[in-house]
């Protein structure tokens, strides 16, 4: 499953939140959406999802136009922890189960495996608020694998949880890779984890730079993210 | 049948008890609570208007609820998926409903007992008062059985719901309308005002240590019933000998103090 996107333009209110943004992804990569607060990472994950309208450029899925019946079936997006009730009465496998709701298709949407393959099978049966923080994005993220998505975009998915459990999550999206997944993960984490991914995706409006964790490093060397100009 | 002149409000109160609850305890988890205040104030002039064309109170009054919920939301931003509304806008809607329905008796030369609309008249209850809160009831129900994963997903994560698709704005209108039937249905039992305390205490003391919303929903429904059969009770002892409604309102207080334990009790447990 190849996405493109080419040149989209989003605009929120009156500001361009995101400015001819370009790229593709190929099937069975982890990619990181790294850039500061304002950015723009969510609202790219949105638009690709089809919840906002592009001002301009396209989006494509396996050379077809993305509509927003296709986004539902084949792209699952895990959203901002700050979106979730988590005092809301619930165990981790109703919660899993949820993405069931979404599109059902037979094989796809096992709730075991799910918890499974994110390690939290055993903690199954508990409340959501029961959970630590990292165990709390994992839950979302097996919620996101019972979808019969191919593509999985994460929002800030490593956001307020302690290093042991970004390594874990970030193990567990590796993982996913590795079984033909692709993943697009956004963060505003520049540090080691960053070497984790197969490809880094600068964001700031504009795209600033694109290829693996090194040569965005290099790239961005005289670079600073949020004083630039994109044109 | 002199003897048994209680068992029809009884009734009524029972049924209110395990009804108001429901609709409660479902709009607590979703942050909207509330629209209960807001609809059982909105009620007002649609009551008002249905008398005055000889028509039956209780539609008129879901009529009004509803309306007056669905303007609240328009002005407050509350009908966005996540979004909780303007508190401002929802005090502005409830205060100008309540009181041009106050304004309408008058205006409309018909004779309400205020009173009893506003805190009930349990022992006033008729068959038709005990029918309207059992159709209430199966309305409630029926919501629950073909909706409940849907009010779930909504409750836990609104804007993921809207994202899979799922209509959120017509589920909150369908809850928004059962509410306001709850609402009616409860007017000769707590009247409109107090029926807010009986929607919102029970589902502050079944809500903690849930491990579903369904079991929430249970334990709500069974403490409304035992306050609401309990206020009912002491309220017609010889001794006592005070208006049922605002006894059960009373006693929802009790239920305070017993919720903060709890929580309590299961944070120190974790």
């Amino acid at each position: 499953m190849v996405l493109r996107v080419s040149e989209i333009c989003v605009r929120r209110g009156e500001q361009l939140a995101l400015d001819r943004v370009s790229f593709t992804l190929a099937p069975g990569s982890l990619t990181a959406l790294v850039g500061p607060n304002g950015a723009g990472k969510s609202t790219l994950l949105q638009s690709i999802e089809g919840q906002l309208p592009l001002a301009a450029g396209t989006i494509e899925l396996d050379g077809q136009p993305l509509t927003l019946s296709r986004a539902r079936q084949q792209l699952a997006l895990m959203p901002q922890r700050g979106e979730i009730a988590w005092t809301f009465p619930i165990t981790v496998r109703e919660l899993v189960a949820l993405g069931r709701l979404v599109a059902q298709r037979p094989g796809c949407c096992d709730v075991e495996a799910a918890l499974q393959r994110v390690g939290m099978a055993s903690l199954a049966d508990r409340r959501l608020d029961q959970l630590s923080g990292g165990q709390q994005q994992r839950t979302l993220l097996a919620r996101t694998l019972v979808q019969p998505a191919r593509l999985l975009l994460l929002d800030e998915p490593c956001a307020a949880i302690d290093p042991p459990s970004r390594t874990e999550l970030l193990r567990v999206m590796r993982q996913l890779r590795d079984a033909g997944l692709t993943l697009l993960v956004s963060s505003h984490d520049w540090g080691r984890d960053l070497d984790a991914y197969d490809r880094v995706l600068v964001l700031d409006r504009c795209l600033l730079a694109d290829g693996t964790p090194q040569q965005v490093r290099q790239s961005l060397g005289d670079l600073r993210v949020g004083n630039h100009c994109c044109g | 049948m002199e003897r048994v002149w209680w068992l029809l409000p009884m009734l009524l109160a029972l049924v209110v008890g395990g009804l108001a609850p429901l609709a409660g305890t479902l709009l607590l988890v979703q942050r909207r609570l509330f629209l209960a205040n807001l609809v059982s104030h909105a009620v007002l002039p649609g009551l008002a208007i249905a008398l005055a064309l000889r028509l039956d109170p209780g539609v008129g009054g879901v009529v009004s609820g509803v309306a007056g919920a669905l303007l609240a939301e328009r002005f407050s931003g509350a009908e966005r998926p996540g979004q909780g509304g303007d508190e401002a806008v929802l005090n502005t809607v409830l205060a100008g409903f309540l009181g041009l329905g106050v304004l309408l008796i008058p205006l409309l030369h018909i004779r309400v007992d205020l009173e009893a609309v506003l805190f009930g008249d349990l022992l006033a209850a008729t068959p038709l008062d005990l029918v309207r809160s059992l159709l209430a009831l199966l309305a409630m129900l029926l919501l629950l059985g073909l909706r409940y994963r849907h009010y779930v997903y909504v409750g836990v994560d609104p804007l993921g719901a809207a994202s899979a698709g799922l209509p959120v704005r017509r589920l909150r209108l369908l809850l928004t309308l059962v509410t306001a039937f709850t609402v009616v249905s409860a007017m000769t039992a707590v009247g409109v005002v107090l029926v807010i305390g009986l929607m919102g205490a029970p589902a502050l003391l079944a809500l903690p240590g849930a491990l579903s919303l369904r079991q929430a929903l249970a334990r709500a429904a069974l403490i409304g019933t035992l306050i609401s059969g309990s206020g009912f009770l002491l309220a017609i002892q010889p001794m006592v000998n005070l208006p049922p409604g605002p006894m059960i309102g009373v006693l929802c207080l009790v239920l305070l103090p017993l919720a903060s334990q709890r929580r309590r009790r299961l944070a120190a447990g974790r």
